[in-house]
């Protein structure tokens, strides 16, 4: 299983969780981080550290990251430039989540990077052009 | 003038810079400078790499910024300054930089600093280089955001930590 962890500014990371356990169930290996307004990103670092050795099975961790270039990018990144089999994926949504939910405990990291990056994707999308297409 | 904003927030670039200022000041090139962070090439690495698309950054050291924002080369672009701690401000200005304002943005909590609000910690050292500064006649502000009152907030510091302020 591939770890997964949400890193967000306040409480969006642990939002998300409960908005995914509605439509998952309960979630094994993903946890969230939250950005606080008091927080240097070092602190940030060091939480994200404990989560990575609380979802690390052995086959790596995916970190999903609101806002790239944005603290919870920023700590993620600077542990990831320095550990292997750790991937930064910034501008999470829901429908990426789902997605890794689902398929994290069969896919190796590699895949699942690509799967996220679809689904984040392909979620977005307007209403016009959805019944055009009929 | 091309500084147009200096600011010491030991977040360096993250979210409120690339949202928030970048859309109220038209930033052209955006200089990081902290002697700690100018000597780690994974801290350069990753700067350089979150650059908004509308300017470039460049991580130097305290010297090398001074230097830079007072050659010609610096002459005709919007510069925006982020250093760590109000003590680079102090070096920045002791070094020869032309500085108006100093902006304090995060200033998260670091040992043996003192609270005055949830984003501002200052240390006994950070006070005193503030000190400095307010009395060469340059203004202190906190803004976190551009929407924030451009106050002087010496004299918040001066009232919430007088023990160092004196």
């Amino acid at each position: 299983m591939v770890g997964i962890i949400v890193v967000s500014h306040g409480n969006m990371a642990e939002g998300m969780l409960d908005a995914a356990r509605m439509i998952v169930g309960e979630m094994e290996g993903i946890v969230a981080v939250s950005l606080r307004e008091e927080d240097a990103v070092e602190n940030l670092m060091e939480r994200i550290s404990s989560a990575i050795s609380e979802v690390d099975t052995g086959n790596g961790v995916l970190i999903l990251v609101d806002v790239f270039g944005a603290s919870p990018f920023n700590a993620s990144s600077r542990l990831a430039m320095v550990r292997d089999k750790i991937e930064v994926i910034s501008g999470v949504n829901l429908p990426m989540l789902l997605e890794l939910a689902i398929q994290h405990g069969d896919e190796d990291l590699d895949s699942l990077v690509q799967i996220a990056l679809d689904a984040g994707s392909s979620s977005i999308r307007t209403l016009s052009q959805t019944l055009k297409k009929d | 003038m091309p500084v147009v904003h200096v600011r010491m927030d030991n977040r360096l670039i993250h979210g409120q810079i690339l949202v928030s200022w970048n859309s109220a000041i038209k930033i052209e090139h955006i200089i990081v400078t902290n002697d700690i962070v100018a000597g780690d090439p994974l801290q350069v690495t990753l700067l350089k790499a979150v650059a908004p698309l509308t300017s470039k950054v460049s991580v130097l050291s305290i010297k090398d910024c001074v230097a830079y924002c007072n050659s010609p080369e610096a002459e005709n672009e919007n510069i925006f300054i982020i250093a760590k701690f109000p003590e680079d401000g102090l070096a920045l200005v002791e070094g020869g930089l032309n500085m108006p304002v100093l902006n304090l943005g995060n200033q998260a909590f670091v040992r043996n600093s003192k609270r005055i609000s949830n984003t501002v910690f200052l240390t006994e050292s950070g006070v005193k280089a503030l000190k400095a500064l307010h009395e060469k006649g340059i203004r202190i502000t906190c803004r976190m955001m551009p929407s924030d009152p451009d106050s002087e907030y010496w004299l918040t510091v001066e009232k919430a930590l007088p023990e160092w302020a004196k």
